[in-house]
């Protein structure tokens, strides 16, 4: 028999030939885009746009610091402080709630269909955005840091039970099996054993929550549920944007400040 | 041809990697380079490529002076040099024919580099090196479904696809069983004899070494305490590298005192040997 | 004979400097034992949680008194009107081609900016803390914030939510992207630059196919969280379904929003399934 073929070039022809799919999947990116363009019309920059977007960004490069060391009720500090305490509360009522929510939605501690309903619940909680909780809530109490808290403890159960059922699934069983076999009883085996596994995960969870509420109470604040935001969507609407810039630079250098200590913590409680 | 003249390398706190380094490797010879962890090995061979710089003296490959090349030149220079890595250093989650095709990307053009465009030309270029490796078959599954050996067979796939003169390789059969290492370093063997291409090889395993060199460079704490033909490797010499033993001087160089030591030295071996033998044959 | 190299001094943590670890000593061996810090951990929140506390106003009276407007409002959000669902539609597309546009345009230009954030790319220290610090400032401004001034300078509608998304994404991919960087092994990449390849190539050819899932996923992972803030762009005016909420919020029309939510819930629902599908197939 007579191999004539050249194996090298048996293996070029035979090679798989991928360029099909990528051309489809380029197609679709772009249709995608197209359609997305449209919701673009850029109509130019708004009357004075370039006053406003100038007149920002020079105030926050020269903040107005008779504003920043005001120590009043009114001042920059006093507000990035109550925005700080909304977070605070929130974050902590919030994960308190969410620890018996989270074990009803873990799979490996509850029937499965209580996990599922439970849930569904997370997920409804997670889907209503933020605001719209604020603007809720405001019916009830009024606007002010109260409501704050409340739509934070809420938003959050929503995060941190996701993340805290992720880490209740990925629990390492094998440690009960030997607490077991040295004769501990339920509670010292959840003490023991359950509790040392998620005890880190659930702090950083926490504090990585934390973070995000920072950012989340100066945006709730804009709809009027307190602290930095509220005063914030004021200067805007009043059109000082020596007072707006001066409020952007104190936000700026909070939230690197709290960004800055939670990395360090948590990266400290992952690794020791 | 490579030349080391005098060189030396002293890293910034103050260790010394290399120490009067002087060494002449002619075309197609095939080098391995023996000592401890740490002597300077790695050190040495990555000089030649510029992949560290050194502190004194000159290296020249075909008369040229490394350290004075830079940016543009220095690449070209760099595209007649293999190299090999005792981690493989491939692509892991591209396929083979990929990863030995990316030895010809720094002679493309942007936007060829940029889409991933090669000839047809280059793609059957990169497939007859595979299949000098032997590794045709294995031409475009993904590199982590191979094992060790095949993946060191495509990193030298790789490198033969430069065409280079001069093949370095770093500790190239470390991570490998036995057998696997064996055939290795026959591909070497049969690279360095058909192609009259340049090899050195760092390598721990003295054994390998000696059965596939042709010459043996031994380094002990950055210095060359052995230069020559395989054949004249002995326990002793290993010794020397491995050991720690005082390197032997020249016999114009030893004073009087030391030669009688020495050859007082050898009497005694050789009664020691003799006595030895009469006890056997008793 | 090669110089030792010195010996790196282990730092001591301050709190043991001022409180010193306790020494255990059994038989002939002994071990330090570091003092506790959880009275001190304790002590610190107790306090922080206190001060929190006194600076809210907190009105229970009010709270108990409308908390059934809170059962009263949720009954009816869930009784979504059927009638209100085409009006959602516009505003439901809307936002989902700002997010789509934003995700996209924001990624795209995350990547050069990583690549220059990364230290195992770029080898000056300098330049790599520039561009980090620069990147922290723009990931720490709200969404909301960016939309409110994107607003006034480009005018109300979806070109304001769409710089804003932009921005946004921008912050948070790369930050995950030069993370991802860092981890990869270098060594395809220091064989290329062996062969001759410039840093361009190297990072393109050996780089940039490990990091490829990692930076998908995260793409799409940010464009599943822009789809839920988009919506809350409207309510500054920067378009999509924001502004159907606060419209309906304002008339009390909590049937309407009930429709407008849960036609977001669907959306979401839809977007983050097939995000995670495609996410794990890439992984």
């Amino acid at each position: 028999m007579q191999n004539l073929v050249n194996p090298i070039e048996a293996m070029y022809e035979s090679r798989p030939k991928r360029w099909w799919f990528y051309t489809m999947v380029l197609l679709i990116v772009v249709v995608l885009l197209g359609w997305s363009a449209g919701a673009i019309n850029f109509k130019g920059l708004a009357a004075r746009g370039s006053d406003v977007a100038y007149g920002i960004l020079y105030s926050i490069v020269h903040p107005d610091v008779n504003l920043l060391l005001d120590l009043s009720q009114n001042g920059i500090i006093y507000m990035l402080l109550e925005t700080v305490a909304i977070a605070v509360l929130g974050t902590l009522v919030g994960g308190v709630l969410a620890v018996p929510f989270s074990f009803l939605a873990s799979e490996n501690i509850v029937p499965k269909w209580v996990a599922f309903f439970f849930r569904a619940i997370i997920l409804l909680i997670r889907t209503i955005p933020s605001l719209v909780w604020a603007l809720v809530w405001i019916r009830v109490t009024g606007p002010g840091a109260f409501c704050g808290v409340l739509t934070q403890s809420v938003c959050s159960i929503g995060m941190i039970s996701k993340m805290y059922v992720n880490a209740i699934e990925d629990l390492d069983t094998r440690i009960l099996e030997s607490l077991d076999a040295s004769g501990c009883t339920t509670f010292q085996k959840i003490r023991y054993g359950i509790l040392p596994q998620l005890y880190a995960n659930f702090v950083s969870t926490l504090i990585y929550r934390f973070d995000i509420n920072i950012k989340d109470a100066t945006t709730l604040g804009i709809v009027g549920a307190g602290g930095i935001g509220a005063a914030l969507v004021q200067c805007i609407n009043s059109r000082r944007w020596s007072m707006v810039g001066s409020f952007l630079f104190g936000m700026i250098v909070l939230m690197l400040i709290i960004e800055l200590f939670s990395t360090k913590v948590r990266n400290k409680l992952a690794r020791g | 041809m490579i030349e080391f003249v005098h060189v030396g390398k002293t890293y910034p706190n103050g260790v010394q990697g290399l120490k009067d380094v002087n060494l002449t490797i002619e075309q197609g010879e095939f080098v391995a380079i023996i000592g401890l962890s740490g002597a300077g090995k790695s050190t040495l061979i990555r000089t030649i490529n510029r992949m560290i710089d050194v502190t004194s003296g000159q290296v020249l490959v075909d008369s040229v002076d490394v350290m004075s090349l830079r940016g543009r030149q220095l690449r070209r220079f760099r595209r007649h040099i293999g190299m090999i890595f005792q981690s493989f250093n491939l692509v892991t989650r591209s396929t083979v024919i990929k990863n030995v095709l990316t030895s010809m990307v720094p002679d493309m053009s942007f936007f060829r580099v940029l889409f991933g465009i090669f000839t047809r030309k280059q793609e059957i270029a990169a497939l007859a090196a595979l299949d000098k490796v032997g590794i045709l078959d294995k031409a475009y599954t993904r590199c982590d479904q191979l094992s060790g050996g095949q993946q060191q067979r495509v990193a030298l796939a790789r490198t033969l696809n430069q065409n280079p003169t001069i093949i370095l390789a770093d500790e190239p059969v470390a991570a490998l069983d036995p057998v696997t290492a064996n055939q290795v370093m026959s591909d070497f063997k049969r690279i360095n004899k058909e192609m009259n291409i340049s090899i050195l090889i760092n390598i721990h395993h003295v054994d390998l070494a000696l059965d596939f060199a042709d010459r043996v460079v031994g380094i002990r704490a950055g210095e060359i305490v052995y230069d020559g033909p395989v054949a004249e490797v002995t326990q002793d010499v290993l010794d020397i590298i491995y050991n720690g033993a005082p390197v032997p001087k020249a016999a114009d160089e030893l004073s009087a005192k030391e030669a009688a030591e020495i050859a007082a030295a050898k009497a005694q071996k050789e009664i020691e040997a003799n006595s030895a033998q009469k006890e056997a044959q008793v | 004979m090669a110089r030792e190299k010195k010996e790196k001094a282990v730092k001591v943590p301050w709190f043991d400097r001022i409180f010193p670890p306790k020494k255990m000593t059994v038989g002939d061996h002994s071990v330090q034992k570091p003092r506790s810090r959880a009275w001190l951990i304790t002590l610190v929140m107790v306090a922080i949680v206190w001060g929190s506390i006194s600076m809210i106003h907190f009105d229970f009276t009010v709270f108990a008194r409308n908390i059934h407007q809170f059962t009263v409002i949720l009954a009816k959000i869930f009784n979504p009107k059927w009638t209100y669902f085409q009006k959602v539609i516009p505003p439901l597309m809307d936002t989902i081609k700002m997010s789509l546009m934003g995700t996209a345009i924001g990624s795209f230009a995350a990547l050069p900016f990583a690549v220059v954030s990364s230290t195992n790319i770029m080898h000056s220290g300098p330049v790599v803390a520039f561009f980090r610090i620069v990147l922290n400032i723009v990931r720490t401004l709200p969404t909301l914030v960016i939309a409110s001034i994107s607003a006034l300078i480009f005018g109300l509608g979806t070109f304001a939510g769409t710089v804003a998304i932009t921005i946004f994404t921008f912050g948070v991919v790369t930050k995950m992207l030069y993370e991802s960087i860092e981890t990869i092994d270098m060594g395809a990449f220091e064989a290329m630059e062996a062969m001759g390849a410039t840093k361009f190539q190297a990072f393109w050819n050996a780089v940039f196919p490990q990091v490829l899932p990692t930076y998908l996923s995260h793409s799409l992972f940010s464009f599943e969280i822009n789809i839920r803030a988009a919506t809350i762009l409207g309510y500054v005016g920067a378009g999509g379904l924001g502004i159907l909420i606060d419209e309906r919020i304002g008339w009390r029309d909590y049937e309407g929003l009930g429709t407008v939510l849960l036609a977001l819930f669907v959306v979401v629902l839809i977007i983050e399934n097939t995000s995670q599908y495609l996410r794990r197939k890439l992984s």
